[in-house]
């Protein structure tokens, strides 16, 4: 496997800016001559529309009043096929140019994103909620593509066609031209106002609809409670009032549509038609041609109405600055350094362990770990006693070096553990949960998943044979090929496990950290898991989190923990020689079998 | 997997002519909505085309006439008209609008309403996430189809049309060569948009696998770290991500292409205009204003064009949905009141089970031959292997299903003849993984009766041993239990679930025993509750924990179907049968369970 990250052409980290325009415009690094040449496109596209004005102004005035012009006609015409194909190809360009610049922003963040969360700090982890990260990644950076793709060109355009067309509307009578525009900062004004009124309804009509989601996928998952209820009327009225709360929101944000566009369009149409009745009169005076008169009337359009719009551009631009802001605090965190470490042996692990007075918090001032002390020889069996919340976790998880101790020492095999790459260390630790998590692809594919070379079928079969899980595989109809999650089966926590202890096989790692809970399992399953666990620490150092006496009694050490501290540690003889917690515990033991027995022949007794 | 058959964007391509009526039909009780959106929207349409004919009056009657008069009597025109539209152009975005979000309203109101009709089997064969998104998105779509999607058709066929007629009346030479166009406009404008929603679509779906890699490299995250799986995740996300980009590059490319394309054909019309145009004005045949609005009418032909092809491509789709949602609801519940159904007021009475046969599909029976008889008031504990058919037999009793072979009596009387509701609303259910509703806990409680008062909600919440738990909750009774309840532990869940069942005052009682741990001071109070539902009800009891198993009545041995064992606790453990094995297995592992829960309390008494 290779262990060092491929060089990375572009590190997003330099885009990070607490001027969130100025970081938008580092994430377009690389792109930018693109994009300038979307925007130059644009204009080149405006302006041979404008000039098409400009045609047909020269069509009017200098061909059709002139008599005998049939051979300039089809020139004229060529010219107006001329210009729209010309237009046309720089249309296109800029449209092309701009997605380009757009998809491949995202792309490059999209990819930087998905390795920077893999290799975030598992403190990280601990505190961000799993949805929030999935939502920034995913609609943050969507609303970003959004801004690269549409809005940021589309402000440009509603820009460009105004000074365009302004310039030769100047050019072509300057005081024809300023009455044109009075409108245009009423109608820019009332269109920010609208839109940012607007967006504040659909939000709440949006809320609405989540709500409305929610009343329905609770009453779905729920539907055995409201059929064992007989509440079918009651789940209908709580729907309703939701449904109907939905349309009122609806029903608002529409009126408000309705009262806008109509304004609007009376403002831009008595703007037009002012600059229409004064052109015209001007032309009846001969200040202007009837060609300059026709040209300004198709000139003045484009002008106009483009207005109406940019208030909404507006409002999602700034809702694409908020979401630079959300990307960019996931950017800037800092990765865990997986490579970084100066010793990593060629050859086997052997597997000695020892712990000097270690201290380990996750927060400063609350100790989770204290003074930690003991060792073991390769290939013994650690097992770590102690109720919820006193350490056995921890413990264990600073092995891999998911955390880092605050204090004290660890040696693996007489090297201090800050020593070894992170990466180094994962790859010789198998860890085999309570409950696995599985990905959503094929059985074959979690049992090879970061086994990290290439394994054979029979490989396979052999590691899922000895991990007890290959007859239940082998009994679904895609035997190995059966997808596992929400489009496949769902297998059992005990099933997980042993899907997980066959993939351990597999990885071969010379440590063993394993979680011996199986409350969730019945009694059958859980002799076949302990079967499999065992064959599995066979050869190797392990470290087992206990929650019963049997699998403490097979380990080679004893650590019983308690609000961090080891407080016995030994053998199983010796720890039930000496008075204390595990003495009073194994006696317990002791008493089932006589409770039991005592029941039961009681019931023959009494016959 | 019978997942796949829910697969999303399935959709039949063939025109069904049947769906179509029928979801127009969805307007009908409002019709005079329609009626109103279609006329203003038509009067927006028509008016749209006659300005241009004012525009070329102006030129032709006001400029070229150099008649001051008359321009001024067609600007007055164009004013008033102005108005005209605004006010159509309010009654169309409010009209068609308000029926939009109201035909939603109504298809998902009935949609609600009959899935709460929908018997368990329906539930069983569909995925929830499938509902959700007929109720939402499809319902969506067929609103967007009925309303802007016909207001669009209508709003662009209006537009050619009453251009045609100006341009006709204008002249009808040029009128025809126009005509001609616009048949080619229509097959590329609907070609191009039939293409790009294939693109958008395949867009959106590698979008929905990039959010899974996401959410799967989010909460796998420690697995990916404790394999050392960054670096291939990385090259998996890459050829996704890259895959993205190729589509939507490719979509945008093609959406970039197509204005600039339907924009090339108008202008080879304005050339045609302008080479026949300019000749037939040396003849008188033409004036500079009719060749302006033939201009205008041709330049702005592209509009209606595009929203015909855009409604034409989108209806497919509309259509796929409606045959979804339409399928939801001609959906029969299998499970139904017969005809002359009654409520007796009381189901008290003893309970028979007659020779009953059933199976959730045919061919893999689960209960065969059952029969039963409990008396008023005994308390049944269902014990035996999971797959047996416990859970099947208080289904049945609950009449969640109906046997398929046999009846089932309460009272001595076949339960088919009662209501559902008689049966259900006087059935008391706790499952063993409670659903509670996100909401206050008080509410959650009231579930069992709705017009229970405050006292009521309490005392019945101390009867089951919730209050003391509840009121140490941060605002007691109206603390936010969260959606499905999991603010809660399981053993809280139940207990408020008990509550609820001890609210409703049911005549049967039917409990599903929890398998997971509860802390030992819970399950007290569970027992506690169960204690009360027990005394006052006939009980059927699916039991896990020996204390409950010791208290029934009788005990069932369930395996495969059938009772192979039944009777006292001491008969049936004299037997020395599967019901001592079962016995001496559970009495173990409780115990071991028991004194893991005192290794806490010892660790939480020593220094």
């Amino acid at each position: 496997m290779a262990i060092a990250a491929p060089p990375r052409a572009f590190d997003l980290k330099r885009t990070i800016s607490p001027n969130r325009l100025l970081g938008l415009w580092r994430m377009m690094s690389g792109f930018r001559l693109a994009y300038l040449g979307a925007t130059l496109s644009l204009a080149v596209a405006a302006v041979s529309r404008t000039a098409t004005y400009l045609l047909l102004r020269y069509f009017i005035d200098d061909v059709l009043s002139r008599g005998g012009f049939a051979g300039t006609l089809p020139l004229v015409a060529l010219g107006f096929v001329g210009l729209a194909l010309f237009g046309g190809v720089f249309t296109f360009l800029s449209g092309q140019l701009a997605a380009r610049t757009a998809e491949g922003i995202v792309l490059r963040l999209r990819n930087y994103l998905f390795d920077h969360i893999q290799r975030l700090s598992f403190t990280y982890h601990d505190h961000i909620q799993t949805g929030e990260l999935i939502q920034r990644s995913t609609s943050d950076v969507d609303a970003l593509r959004r801004f690269f793709a549409d809005q940021a060109i589309g402000l440009g355009r509603i820009a460009l066609l105004f000074v365009i067309n302004l310039a030769a509307l100047l050019s072509l009578n300057w005081k024809l031209a300023l009455l044109s525009v009075v409108v245009v900062p009423l109608v820019v004004l009332i269109s920010i106002f609208f839109f940012v009124r607007v967006s504040k309804a659909y939000e709440a009509y949006q809320e609405q609809e989540a709500t409305l989601s929610t009343t329905l996928q609770e009453n779905l998952t729920g539907v055995r409670v409201v059929k064992a209820f007989a509440r079918q009327a009651y789940e209908r009225d709580r729907f309703e009032q939701e449904n109907w709360e939905k349309f009122l929101r609806g029903r608002r944000l529409l009126l408000m549509h309705s009262l806008y566009w109509p304004v609007t369009d009376i403002l831009c149409g008595l703007q037009m038609l002012a600059g229409f009745l004064t052109g015209a009169l001007m032309a009846i005076n001969g200040t202007i041609s009837v060609g300059t008169y026709m040209a300004y009337a198709g000139m003045v359009i484009w002008i106009i109405w483009p207005m109406r719009n940019l208030g909404r551009l507006i409002v999602q631009t700034s809702t694409g600055l908020v979401s630079y802001g959300r990307v960019a605090e996931i950017i800037q965190e800092e990765r865990e350094p997986l490579t970084e470490g100066q010793h990593s042996p060629k050859g086997d692990l052997r597997g000695e362990i020892i712990f000097r007075d270690l201290c380990f918090e996750y927060d400063t001032n609350s100790p989770v770990l204290k003074g930690i002390s003991f060792g073991c020889q390769p290939g013994q069996v650690v097992a770590l006693l102690g109720f919820t919340g006193s350490g056995k976790t921890s413990l264990v998880n600073l092995l891999p070096r998911f955390y880092e101790y605050t204090s004290g020492s660890v040696t693996l095999d007489g090297v201090e553990l800050s020593e070894y790459p992170r990466y180094f260390l994962r790859q010789q630790i198998g860890i085999v949960e309570q409950e696995p998590f599985l990905f959503s692809r094929t059985i074959r594919e979690n049992i090879t998943y970061g086994v990290g070379r290439d394994v054979t079928e029979t490989e396979i079969v052999a590691a899922a044979q000895s991990a007890a899980i290959h007859d239940v595989v082998a009994a679904f109809p895609n035997g190995y090929d059966t997808l596992v999650g929400e489009k496949g089966v769902t297998l059992s926590g005990g099933q997980k496990q042993r899907l997980v202890i066959a993939r351990t096989l597999l990885k071969d790692p010379r440590i063993l950290v394993s979680d011996d809970a199986t409350s969730s399992v019945d009694a059958e399953t859980e002799g076949v898991i302990r079967e499999a666990l065992e064959r599995l620490m066979q050869g190797r150092t392990t470290f087992i989190i206990a929650h019963r006496i049997q699998s403490v009694m097979v380990a080679d050490l004893i650590l019983v923990l308690d609000k961090g501290q080891i407080v016995q540690q030994g053998t199983h003889e010796k720890l039930l020689a000496q008075p204390g917690i595990y003495r009073q515990i194994y006696e317990l033991q002791t008493r089932v079998d006589f409770e039991l027995e005592k029941e039961v022949s009681g019931v023959e007794l009494r016959v | 997997m019978s997942n796949f058959e829910f697969e999303e964007e399935e959709f039949t391509t063939q025109f069904n002519g049947r769906t179509v009526l029928r979801v127009l039909s969805q307007t009908r009780p409002h019709w005079k909505w329609v009626v109103g959106f279609m006329v203003t929207i038509a009067i927006v349409s028509a008016l749209d085309s006659y300005f241009t004919v004012l525009s070329k009056r102006i030129i032709d009657e006001g400029i070229v006439a150099g008649n001051r008069a008359a321009l001024v009597r067609i600007a007055t025109t164009y004013g008033a008209l102005i108005f005209v539209q605004a006010a159509n152009v309010l009654g169309f975005i409010f009209l068609a609008g308000v029926l939009g979000e109201r035909v939603q309203y109504d298809l998902r109101k009935r949609m609600f309403n009959h899935l709460q009709d929908l018997s368990f089997s329906y539930f069983d064969r569909t995925p929830v996430g499938w509902i959700m998104s007929r109720v939402t998105s499809d319902s969506e779509r067929i609103a967007q189809l009925v309303t802007w999607g016909l207001l669009d058709v209508t709003w662009g066929t209006f537009n050619i049309l009453t251009a045609i007629v100006f341009m006709l009346i204008i002249n009808w030479k040029l009128a025809l060569i126009v005509l001609a166009i616009i048949p080619i406009l229509i097959v590329v404008a609907v070609q191009f948009k039939k293409k790009i929603i294939v693109e958008y679509r395949l867009v959106r779906r590698i979008n929905s696998r990039i959010t899974g890699a996401y959410n799967e490299n989010v909460t796998g995250v420690r697995v990916v770290k404790a394999l050392c799986r960054e670096e291939e995740n990385l090259r998996e996300f890459g050829q996704l991500s890259s895959e993205m980009y190729r589509a939507a590059y490719r979509a945008a490319w093609l959406s970039a292409l197509f204005l600039p394309t339907v924009q090339l054909i108008s202008a080879v019309a304005v050339g045609g205009i302008v080479w026949y145009g300019g000749l037939q004005a040396q003849f008188g045949g033409m004036t500079v204003g009719g060749i302006q609005a033939f201009i205008s009418y041709v330049t702005f032909m592209l509009w209606p064009i595009q929203d015909l092809a855009r409604v034409y491509a989108e209806m497919q789709h509309a259509i796929a949905s409606a045959e979804r949602v339409f399928s939801l609801i001609d959906s029969v519940p299998e499970v139904s009141d017969y005809p002359g159904a009654l409520d007796p007021g009381s189901i008290q009475g003893s309970i028979e089970f007659d020779r009953v046969d059933f199976y959730y599909e045919p061919g893999k029976p689960v209960l065969e031959d059952f029969s039963l008889t409990v008396n008023q008031g005994e308390t049944i504990a269902l014990v035996g292997p999971t797959g047996g058919g416990k859970s099947t037999i208080v289904n049945l009793l609950a009449r969640f299903y109906e046997p398929k072979r046999g009846m089932i009596r309460i009272a001595g009387q076949d339960y088919t003849t009662l209501s559902l509701h008689a049966i259900q609303s006087r059935i008391g259910m706790v499952l063993q993984t409670p659903h509670l509703f996100s909401g206050p806990v008080r509410e959650n409680i009231r579930y069992g009766r709705l017009d229970a008062t405050d006292e009521e909600v309490e005392q019945a919440a101390r009867l089951a041993g919730a209050h003391d738990f509840v009121v140490t909750l941060e605002k007691g009774y109206d603390d936010e239990v969260g959606e499905g309840g999991n603010l809660l532990s399981v053993g809280q869940k139940q207990l408020i679930s008990l509550a609820r069942a001890v609210l409703a005052q049911p005549e049967i009682f039917i409990m599903d025993e929890a398998t997971s741990s509860v802390d030992t001071l819970t399950e007290a109070l569970i027992q506690k509750g169960m204690e009360l539902l027990i005394k006052n009800c006939t009980s059927f009891i699916i039991a896990h924990r020996l204390s409950t198993i010791k208290r029934a009545d009788r005990i069932l041995v369930i395996e495969n179907g059938k009772i192979c064992e039944m009777g006292s606790h001491t008969k049936l453990l004299r037997a020395r049968g599967h019901y001592y094995q079962l016995y001496t297995r559970q009495f173990r592992r409780e115990l071991e369970l028991e004194y893991d829960s005192f290794v806490t309390s010892l660790g939480h008494s020593s220094p």
